[in-house]
């Protein structure tokens, strides 16, 4: 599979501050990426870089096949951004930005961008002053989806937009995919990147900690059950393999390993299950993962069974 | 504190610890503006010969007056501090002030904060009156600190107190244009040109009337008139003080009620819907014009009366010295001839309005920063757009505008001062202007250099503006030497009546601008962008 994005060890310091430490990630062509992380995580420094806009202090950066510092321009007659904090020329309408951003990219479709101002209700006589933070996301969003553009790279675009729109930004996202384009999109709004992604990369601190499918990351995340039973047990240990178990009552929940499902269901099953859910994985879960606690290691997925306890104790105080 | 301020008790604290770091460096420029003229006094013009030349060249010369004020007492050192830094220490002054209250009030409403306060527990009132009140708190910070450190290097104490004191209301006074403007305008950046261009016109007419032997009631026209009239040092007059601080307690009222009547980020003018298309616009260069349009028509129009009124002056010269005894007396010794005085004058007006020009340019280029400090470079450059193109976008304008600004300027000029009197020519005023077009762009290139290639260094820009024109205006009054000289730009320009003018300085000064603008360009596409 072709790259459209390749970035290998990145390195970006600002002064002291080290923003990104050898930074790795591949977006495929073709593909919606999602690119996940809570703010401060690395994801915009990350993708101004892969704009030219920041100087990688070391690694190998690519976008579709050039170096994005060097080939500025013919980088980015082919890409499109939207960036994280739209900021619009407060004096120029939101019709006059949109059509500046697009002739920076070499010309708008002029059909694409009537239905997408249609589709995302944005008034284009209004000044930049006067426009509401979706609104101003809007008309980014409409200038980059109106451009004939190999890659969409989005940083947040949804951050301000209501849930109708954001229906529609996920329906044009799905028209962009079917073209064969690809996408960047930034993002801490798990359920947008649930709908959208094929895959996706969750960073932490300034590196790509978990890459790959949604189902490949769930495979190796726990499912979580909750059970009511007829005989509790007396002790949490009697319920291995579950994990991470919470013991009410005759009411327990827990946690197991993808692979190890079946077998903790067999364990309950002795204690007489009058009620029972088990809950895949949600990108929330795999997020939470890494977020949740400062202290785990989040290089190996099944090592974090080590002090299960603590870990829920101190996410449930985050 | 009931109903309309309530919360300015939480909020000024807050405004106070956020802006201090802003409004230091006005005190401190102030303070050592009135210090240094009592210091450098005794060393420089130590015997009352020397005094007594001193006051003959500065009355030689209105353009001196047009900028510091006509002087009343040159012969002690706290008479030339009240004329040294009385007008300038007013002007500033009062830019602080303005800049203050707009920081404070407009642009915290254009970045949203001010929404967030406005939810909170606060009157209709509080937020401008917090920023009036933070203002007023810097002017007579700025009195105590300037009339301290003055008195600290030799100041007499009730003239030092004196003159610090037209500072503080000088700065109170355009609290209250300030807190006016920023109702008006439609952003900050607007209630910040409005207000400056009340306080620029105000102290242009103010020189205007120092420098063209208008009659002794015209002083009374500007309020920099009225606090002038205090005559610092001289005969300490304090009650025209009060009327300056009524006019600005006049004025924060208007300011609070506009402020009552407006909607939250919008000027008095309501917002009219534009075009859904973009024409000119729509491109790098169409934006940049765009962006510097109504800046640029306000230069243009400043650089015209300026024109306009340095060529009136012109022909009122020989008048001002005809009235003086010693200057007359010198030109009937026939040690200096007429016209070489009037040529000193015109040489002197000239450079002034290079140093106009180039705080113009500087501020040109300074935009394009400011435009990246919030964000919009960003998408500009997420474009197929080169970076150099980008640049290139504000500098040809930086450039372009000031070279046309002078042509303006020296044209106006020149015909004003050729139609209303026949010491002066045309060509000479335009021909002089012109020559001071390259140096002016040394200044223009600086500033490029450093936002370009080191935006963190970019006080720079200004520094260089501020240095030209200390080294360039009141640099051969303290007969610094040759090489002190030759740092400002402005030193380079060859004189053009002069029988033989030394063109290679423009050579020279044309190399070191595109030096400077080789850089700016070289950095620009080297640096993150931020």
């Amino acid at each position: 599979m072709e790259s459209v994005i390749s970035v290998e060890g990145l390195v970006k310091s600002y002064g002291r501050f080290t923003a990104l430490h050898g930074l790795n990630l591949e977006v495929e062509r073709g593909e919606v990426h999602g690119f996940l992380g809570p703010n401060g995580a690395g994801k915009s420094t990350t993708i101004r870089v892969l704009l030219g806009l920041l100087r990688a202090d070391a690694g190998h950066v690519e976008v579709l096949g050039g170096d994005p510092w060097r080939d500025v321009v013919a980088l980015h007659r082919r890409l499109a951004y939207v960036p994280g904090e739209v900021s619009l020329w407060p004096g120029l309408t939101g019709g006059e930005a949109i059509d500046l951003l697009g002739n920076l990219r070499g010309g708008l479709d002029e059909a694409r961008r009537a239905h997408l101002i249609e589709r995302f209700e944005l008034d284009p006589t209004k000044r930049g002053r006067q426009y509401s933070k979706g609104n101003k996301q809007k008309v980014a969003l409409v200038a980059a989806l109106a451009s004939d553009v190999e890659l969409l790279i989005l940083d947040e675009p949804t951050s301000g937009l209501d849930p109708l729109m954001e229906m529609v930004f996920q329906e044009e996202i799905g028209h962009v995919k079917e073209q064969g384009r690809s996408v960047l999109l930034s993002s801490h709004i798990l359920s947008e990147a649930e709908a959208l992604a094929d895959r996706v990369s969750i960073i932490r601190d300034g590196l790509v900690v978990e890459t790959g499918t949604l189902d490949a990351l769930r495979h190796r995340t726990r499912t979580t059950i909750r059970a009511t039973l007829q005989r509790p047990p007396a002790a949490p240990a009697e319920l291995a393999p579950l994990e991470d178990v919470h013991l009410d009552g005759a009411h327990v929940r827990g946690t197991v390993e993808a692979e190890r499902v079946g077998e903790a269901l067999g364990t309950l099953g002795r204690f007489g299950i009058e009620a029972l859910t088990a809950t895949p994985p949600s990108l929330e879960d795999l997020f939470l993962r890494h977020y949740g606690d400062d202290a785990a290691a989040p290089a190996s997925p099944s090592g974090a069974t080590a002090t299960p306890r603590r870990r829920h104790g101190r996410r449930a105080r985050d | 504190m009931g109903g309309r301020l309530t919360g300015v008790r939480h909020l000024l604290p807050v405004a106070l610890h956020q802006d201090r770091k802003s409004i230091a460096p006005w005190i401190a420029l102030i303070s050592v503006l009135s210090a240094s003229s009592v210091l450098v006094y005794d060393w420089v013009f130590p015997d009352p010969e020397a005094q007594r030349i001193l006051q003959l060249n500065v009355t030689a010369n209105p353009a001196m007056a047009l900028i510091f004020g006509k002087p009343v007492d040159l012969t002690t050192a706290d008479g030339f501090n009240a004329w040294r830094a009385g007008a300038l220490g007013m002007f500033f002054s009062g830019l602080m002030a303005i800049f203050i209250v707009v920081r404070n009030s407009r642009a915290e409403e254009d970045s949203g904060r001010a929404e967030l306060v406005a939810s909170g527990v606060i009157g209709r009132e509080a937020r401008p009156a917090v920023a009036v009140a933070l203002a007023a708190m810097a002017a007579l910070l700025l009195g105590v600190v300037s009339a301290l450190v003055t008195i600290a290097f030799g100041g007499g104490v009730a003239n030092s107190i004196m003159l610090s004191a037209t500072f503080t209301a000088s700065a109170l006074l355009f609290a209250g244009v300030g807190v006016v403007a920023a109702q008006v305008g439609s952003d900050a950046r607007a209630a910040n040109t409005l207000a400056v261009t009340v306080l620029g016109a105000l102290f242009v007419a103010r020189g205007y009337i120092d420098s063209s032997g208008a009659p002794d009631w015209a002083a009374w026209l500007t309020p920099f008139g009225w606090l002038q009239e205090t005559r610092p040092a001289v005969d300490n007059i304090w009650w025209p003080l009060a009327l300056v601080v009524g006019l600005a307690l006049v004025l924060v009222g208007v300011g609070l009620a506009l402020h009552a009547r407006r909607d939250f980020g919008m000027g008095l003018v309501p917002p009219r819907p534009g075009p859904a298309r973009a024409g000119a616009v729509g491109t790098l260069w169409g934006l940049a014009l765009r962006l510097h349009r109504s800046a640029l028509a306000s230069w243009m129009v400043g650089f015209a009366v300026l024109g306009i009124l340095l060529g009136f002056l012109a022909n009122t010269v020989t008048d001002v010295f005809a009235e003086n005894p010693g200057i007359a007396q010198i030109l009937a010794s026939g040690a200096v001839a007429q016209e070489d005085l009037v040529a000193e004058f015109l040489l002197t007006m000239i450079r002034l309005l290079g140093i106009y020009a180039a705080v113009h340019g500087v501020q040109v280029v300074m935009r394009l920063y400011a435009e990246e400090l919030e964000f919009r470079a960003d998408p500009l450059l997420g474009g197929a757009t080169t970076r150099a193109a980008h640049l290139a976008s504000h500098a040809v304008i930086a450039f372009l505008s000031t070279a046309v600004g002078m042509v303006v300027a020296g044209s106006v000029m020149g015909w004003v001062a050729d139609a209303t009197g026949d010491t002066i020519g045309f060509a000479d005023v335009l021909g002089q202007t012109v020559a001071t077009i390259p140096a002016v762009w040394v200044l223009v290139g600086l500033a490029l250099a450093v936002v370009g290639a080191k935006p963190s260094k970019r006080l720079a820009g200004w520094m260089a503006v501020v240095a030209t024109f200390a080294i360039t205006i009141l640099g051969p009054m303290f007969t610094l030497d040759e090489w002190v000289l030759d740092i400002s730009p402005l030193w380079h320009v060859p004189n053009v009546q002069a029988a033989d003018p030394a063109w290679g300085g423009l050579v020279g000064l044309a190399l070191v601008a595109a030096a400077f603008t080789a850089i700016g360009f070289a950095g620009y596409r080297r640096r993150d962008i931020a």
